[in-house]
């Protein structure tokens, strides 16, 4: 023990002394490819004073390399009701670690920290953004900031995106002995170092160094799950209006519902009769928590206030049938109490919602700081049912990609319960189409497509329904690639079923499709989801991470063209057959009489593969859009 | 005090024409028709509509006797659906503050109610609470007060006013007649004490339906007092500008600012009575008043003058150059490289040219008047060119307003040429001028003569010019040749920002090759990447495979291989605002392509011409061939910025045209 802090002292005042040299030609050679920043030294300390006083303290120094960096050389420091920012100062060097400049507090704007969907947020946010247009320079910040809360702690990250790169960094977490700290470390080199300092307070060092820059690869899994992380946790927390303690999500679950669920889900005498005699006729438990669903969404809108600890705590449900608007924990707070009122149990759930990631609860880690949205869940005695409740037009049981496939917090009265997601699978997420056109000799085309959109795609018309009739025929005309587009007719159909279907029917004609030029008709034969250059993904040459697909998919398309008497076929037909671990595409089509069939299908399964695989997927992709762009030559006999 | 007929004269220039007196619709009065209103008959494809609209702006004394402006406004709005609530259900009013206690705009009275029916038929209503709005400080000066009316559901109706007092006279509240969904009627009403003169601008494409006013007579009075002091007093004009059945504006592509198309009216305060005097005293109503205004101004005159701060740093630039070109140039690159704009566009330096130069960082005024002052600190005659960027719409010519402009560029004079100069942008070279500024005219003011309109967007062009020299190969069915791509004025600009974007110019390459599909790449070779006043060449040597070997009877293929147009940008049958591209473009290729000795082209295209009406533009073809060499040329020109909503077809037209040309495929067949 004696030894170990002896070691640690002596690694702090070695950070002490090194701390003034930025001159950036000290950074090591290797900490330089695909780096637009460094961190050349990095020390933050979290203090418990008390369960009502926890100073937050960070000293940090960038270099700065190039425009790339230049994010890096930007500070937030947010603070509300009960965090405050008790010190903000920093410093700017040159490239040889000379001072240059100070800043001051002064130098920082006070803006409110509004997300830009909020009615109101009482977060505020002192922030400070540099300009300087020689580079390499180093910025140097030390802030401190005091908070009310032991709720939860800020992870840790000492290599926050790509492109930076990492000389020294640390944390240190100091508490009395009795406090017991939870943590989980994450892609870590180093363990924690455990000691004492003078004062008597415990502390928990964590060290990285020498971190290299990590470049920005298409198709990469999500961040967190490559960069180094340390995740913590109290186990025991208090303040003026709360306390509690947890160890797992079963308690953190149960302490949720008790403190912040259970008194709010009273309701008006009088709605509680309406969705009682609204459901009266209903026996099947499914369709009568559709019913009041769909009456949820009728009656409320989504509106996000929120303020001190409304930031976990839903509004009550008599607020909401009164004003008819919440954000999403008072939505789903008060479709939980409509459905209860009606004898239907359901569950508020935690999630961290996204399209490009499913980001999931860390199953052994619990911890308040995990999840940024709420989502309904409604068991029933076969199966599960989910619902997302800020979306007035979104199937009953239907979650799409903002949460779908991930394991999410169900705050029950018996507890926390870890529950997994429905997955969309590449089939079930289906884009099907069928069209039929004739082609007469001027190039001209006419005709109808009819699509189904399933699974995740189900929403890939959303934008385009929500608008007015002339609206959706103007903008149609972006999503075909078929120049001179005129529409005759625009219908969508929408099956709102568990398992929803949107359908679109559309019947156009557009002249000059085709090009003719002596006696050859010239078409591209695919006039409907055509790849360009554009959609291939870059070339990367050793490439580091593994290929992840988030989410798969399925196109199928079946074209016939009626063409022009007096034709015939003067190119090589297309057949084209690719089956690879991560997807397939097969397009073919044959000419029967005056009759073209054009057949085309592309599937790309979600997973992660060899970073091997990469090549593999971007010649995949080039030769879906070679293919998508196949030229037909006709000629006339 | 002085007599109050001196003031009367000062009555707003508009027309008067006496008529009944408008009035505000009342509160509340919410109709059973309205409730029950299923659709908009004008507009049947409306999610909402504002059933009624009426704004009002009075110019009154409080308790203190402080002029202060009130807003009122006052709106009822139908929802038919639920798709409008969040935009339309939510209001956001923001305020201003000068940060002294003393002047600040505040937010009075806000009422809002919604008004259905219920299952019964019985109309109902719920109020907005009063704890259920928030206001937020944005920043220094800026507030925001925020509600949302409760209870929306689909037919419901909702009904809000709100008052907003200010004392900020020169700041007189606009009033947009047209939004996103329609109105059935939107009136403003401005209750104006003769004491202040305001000009009245209407903009957009819409005409007012309803236009009249009113004198009311000695309707203010100052000075009055019981001792029988009688004070002045001024007649007040009532003027209301009102519009029927507007409908829902819908914004298209290839527009400048939304607002220069927007029905709206607003207000510029002209002249103002001393209230003590009685003296009138203009405010900006001539050129040569502005002048002297900005003359005086620290963000703008006095930064002018600081060619002194400037001769020590400008000094060591010029040192060793006589002609006064090259001076300019290395003046013009010594500001671009030593202030970084900060992204902020403003007509004026906002602390002043020394601490942007001692920071290194600047708003546009901070950056471009430090340019002008060092130019002339160089001897250089510069003067600073006020404009509006194209995201802020279009500066009014009916007279002088200093709002209308919110940013500002250099102009020098060097020998019989003038150059436009910009130096927020370091990729920017000398005498070119970025697509925001390029609208319309813009205003130059020298320390020393009177300010004059200038044509912002007459000398620049974009132009990029393909050629590409290609053989097929009689060994291997390759293809194999140079392609060249030269970008001049604008379009090297936007080339050389497009390159920068890579980390290097290898990434770049990486890129084209990738865009081209099956053409690879041998070799690369990028000229002037950082002579920014010099044509950026591009240079290729490709391969394409196209057959495995020459038994072919026939050869075809696409030569287009680089930048082919294949969509069309214009979609709509026909559109309500001009095109505008901010300057003038034009595009060709060249394509020269040997083929083997056996083979002979088997379709020779039709050449195709096809013009805009008034030498607007055109795109023609040609078709050349000699020997077993045969030449392809494509050019595109379009000669005029701003095409009017008439050319529009001829504009689609032209696409179209392009498109098929670059459609067709060579079909090359061996001799028979």
């Amino acid at each position: 023990m004696r030894i170990l802090l002896f070691f640690c002292l002596l690694l702090a005042g070695g950070a002490a002394m090194a701390q003034n040299s930025y001159d950036a030609s000290l950074i090591p050679r290797d900490l330089l490819p695909y780096a637009g920043a460094v961190v050349r030294s990095e020390e933050i300390t979290t203090e418990v004073k008390s369960p009502d006083n926890v100073i937050y303290h960070v000293k940090r120094a960038v270099t700065i390399l190039n425009k790339n960096g230049d994010a890096e050389a930007n500070l937030a420091v947010f603070y509300d009701k009960t965090t405050s920012v008790r010190s903000l100062k920093g410093a700017i060097y040159d490239e040889f670690g000379k001072a240059t400049q100070k800043i001051s507090p002064g130098d920082f704007e006070d803006l409110a920290a509004t997300d830009g969907f909020s009615l109101f947020v009482d977060d505020r946010v002192k922030h400070y953004t540099r300009a300087v247009t020689q580079y390499p320079y180093t910025i140097e910040f030390e802030y401190e900031v005091k908070t009310r809360q032991s709720f939860y702690f800020h992870d840790w990250m000492p290599n926050p995106r790509s492109g930076v790169a990492v000389e020294k960094s640390s944390y240190q977490f100091i508490c009395d002995p009795g406090f017991n700290l939870r943590y989980k470390e994450i892609n870590l080199p180093s363990k924690a170092e455990t000691g004492t300092n003078k004062d008597g307070k415990k502390t928990c060092t964590w060290t990285i160094n020498h971190l290299k820059a990590r470049r920005d690869e298409p198709f990469s899994p999500e961040w967190n799950s490559l960069a180094a992380r340390l995740m913590l946790a109290p186990e025991k927390f208090e303040d003026q209006n709360f306390s509690g303690s947890f160890t797992n999500w079963q308690q953190l679950g149960k302490w949720i519902n008790d403190h912040f669920l259970a008194d709010r889900e009273d309701l008006p005498p009088a709605t509680v009769e309406h969705v009682k005699e609204l459901t009266a006729g209903i026996t099947d438990p499914k369709q009568k928590a559709k019913k009041i669903f769909e009456y949820m969404q009728q009656k409320t809108h989504y509106i996000s206030v929120q303020v001190g600890i409304g930031g976990f705590r839903p509004f009550p449900a008599s607020e909401v049938d009164n004003d008819g608007y919440g954000d999403c924990k008072a939505l789903v707070n008060y479709t939980k109490a409509l459905l209860k009122a009606v004898g239907i149990d359901s569950y508020y759930c935690m999630v961290e919602a996204g399209e490009d990631y499913k980001v999931s609860f860390v199953s052994d880690f619990a911890s308040l700081n995990q999840g940024n949205h709420i989502i309904l869940c409604v068991p029933f005695k076969t199966d599960t049912l989910w619902s997302d409740c800020t979306s007035q037009t979104i199937p009953f049981g239907y979650l799409g990609a903002f949460t779908d496939d991930r394991v999410v917090l169900a705050c029950t009265p018996e507890g926390g319960k870890l529950l997994r997601t429905p997955r969309y699978s590449a089939a079930d997420n289906l884009e099907k189409r069928k069209a039929d056109f004739v082609l007469n000799d001027a190039g001209a085309i006419s005709g109808d497509i009819e699509t189904e959109f399933r699974g995740i795609d189900y929403d890939d018309r959303r934008r385009i329904i929500g608008e007015s009739q002339p609206d959706r025929v103007k903008d149609i005309k972006k999503y075909y690639p078929i120049n001179n587009m005129d529409i005759k007719v625009l219908e969508y159909k929408q099956d709102k079923s568990i398992l929803p279907v949107t359908f679109e029917t559309l019947k156009l004609s557009a002249r000059d499709y085709g090009a003719s030029n002596n006696g050859k008709l010239y078409f591209l034969l695919n006039p409907v989801d055509r790849y360009t250059e554009y959609g291939i993904p870059k070339l990367v040459r050793n490439r580091q991470n593994p290929v992840y697909i988030n989410r798969g998919w399925t196109e199928e398309d079946e074209i016939s063209y009626a063409l022009p008497k007096g034709y015939q076929l003067d190119s090589d037909p297309l057949n084209i057959s690719i089956e690879k671990p991560f997807g397939s595409f097969t397009a073919t089509m044959s000419v029967n009489g005056d009759k073209l069939i054009y057949t085309r299908k592309l599937q790309v399964k979600d997973g992660t593969y060899s970073k091997d695989m990469y090549q593999d997927v971007v010649d995949f992709y080039q030769a879906v859009a070679d293919a998508d762009n196949y030229n037909v030559v006709l000629a006339k006999n | 005090m002085t007599n109050m007929k001196r003031i009367l004269p000062l009555l707003i220039g508009t027309l008067l024409s006496v008529s009944a007196f408008a009035q505000d619709f009342t509160y509340g009065d919410v109709s059973s028709q309205e409730l029950d209103m299923k659709k908009y008959d004008k507009d049947t494809s409306a999610h909402a509509v504002f059933l009624n609209e009426y704004g009002t702006t009075h110019i009154n004394f409080d308790n203190d006797y402080n002029v202060k402006l009130t807003f009122r406004y006052h709106a009822r709005i139908k929802f038919f659906d639920n798709k409008e609530f969040e935009r339309q259900g939510t209001f956001e009013i923001p305020t201003y503050s000068s940060g002294d206690n003393d002047h600040y705009e505040e937010v009075q009275d806000v009422k809002g109610t919604t008004y259905f029916k219920d299952d019964n038929g019985n109309v109902q209503k719920e109020e907005l609470d009063k704890k259920n709005i928030f206001i937020t400080r944005n920043s220094k000066h800026w507030s925001t007060v925020k509600f949302a009316l409760p209870g929306l559901r689909k037919g419901c109706v909702i009904e809000v006013s709100y008052n907003l007092v200010s004392p900020y006279l020169f700041d007189f509240h606009s009033w947009d007649f047209q939004d996103d969904i329609p109105k059935v009627t939107s009136t403003y009403e401005v209750h104006i004490p003769g004491f202040w003169f305001y000009n009245a601008m209407l903009k957009g494409y819409l005409k007012l339906t309803r236009n009249t006013s009113n004198v009311e007579r000695a309707c203010m009075t100052y000075g009055a007092s019981s001792m029988g002091a009688t004070g002045i007093s001024a007649d007040c004009s009532d003027i209301v500008y009102g519009m029927d059945n507007i409908p829902a504006f819908i914004e298209e592509d290839f527009m400048t600012s939304k607002k220069n198309y927007l029905s709206a009216i607003s207000f510029q305060l002209a002249e103002r009575t001393d209230l003590n005097t009685g003296a009138k005293i203009k405010l900006t109503r001539e050129w040569k008043d502005i002048d002297k205004l900005l003359k005086d101004d620290y963000g703008f005159g006095s930064q002018l003058k600081r060619t002194s701060l400037l001769k020590d740093r400008v000094t060591p630039v010029i040192a060793g150059k006589t002609d006064e070109l090259a001076k300019a140039k290395a003046i013009y690159y010594y500001i671009n490289h030593n202030i970084k704009w900060d992204e902020q566009n403003n007509a004026l330096s906002e602390d002043g040219i020394k601490q942007a130069l001692d920071k290194h960082t600047g708003n546009s005024g901070d950056i471009n008047l430090a340019l002008v002052s060092a130019l002339n600190a160089g001897g250089i005659r510069a003067e600073a060119v006020l404009l509006s960027t194209r995201a802020h719409g279009n500066i009014t010519r009916l007279y002088p307003n200093l709002d209308d402009f919110n940013y500002v560029v250099a102009k020098a004079d060097i020998g019989d040429k003038s150059y436009l100069l910009d130096a927020t942008d370091p990729m920017l070279p000398f005498g070119m001028l970025p697509m925001r500024c390029l609208n319309d005219q813009g205003r130059a003011f020298s320390l020393d003569k009177p300010s004059d309109w200038v044509d912002l967007n007459t000398a620049q062009r974009q132009t990029t010019t393909y050629n590409f020299d290609l053989t097929l190969l009689q060994t291997d069915g390759k293809l194999k040749g140079t392609i060249k791509r030269f970008s001049v004025g604008y379009d090297a600009y936007l080339k050389r920002k497009e390159i920068k974007k890579f980390n290097s110019t290898d990434e770049y390459v990486e890129h084209v090759e990738q865009a081209l599909g099956k053409v690879k790449i041998l070799k690369s070779d990028i000229q002037n990447l950082d002579s920014l006043d010099m044509p950026l060449e591009e240079s290729y040597d490709v391969e394409v495979s196209l057959y495995n070997n020459m038994n072919h009877d026939k050869l075809a293929f696409n030569p287009v291989l680089m930048d082919q147009v294949k969509t069309n940008p214009f979609k709509l049958s026909e559109r309500d605002y001009p095109v505008d591209w901010g300057m003038p473009s034009d595009e060709r290729y060249i394509i020269t392509i040997h083929v083997p000795d056996q083979y002979t082209i088997e379709n020779p295209p039709q050449n195709v011409s096809f013009g805009l009406p008034n030498q607007g533009g055109r795109f023609l073809t040609d078709y050349q061939s000699e020997g077993n060499t045969f030449t392809f040329s494509y050019v595109t020109q379009f000669n005029k910025s701003v095409y009017s909503a008439e050319e529009y077809p001829y504009l689609k037209e032209l696409y179209n045209k392009i498109i098929l040309a670059e459609k067709n495929e060579m079909v090359f067949k061996k001799k028979g």
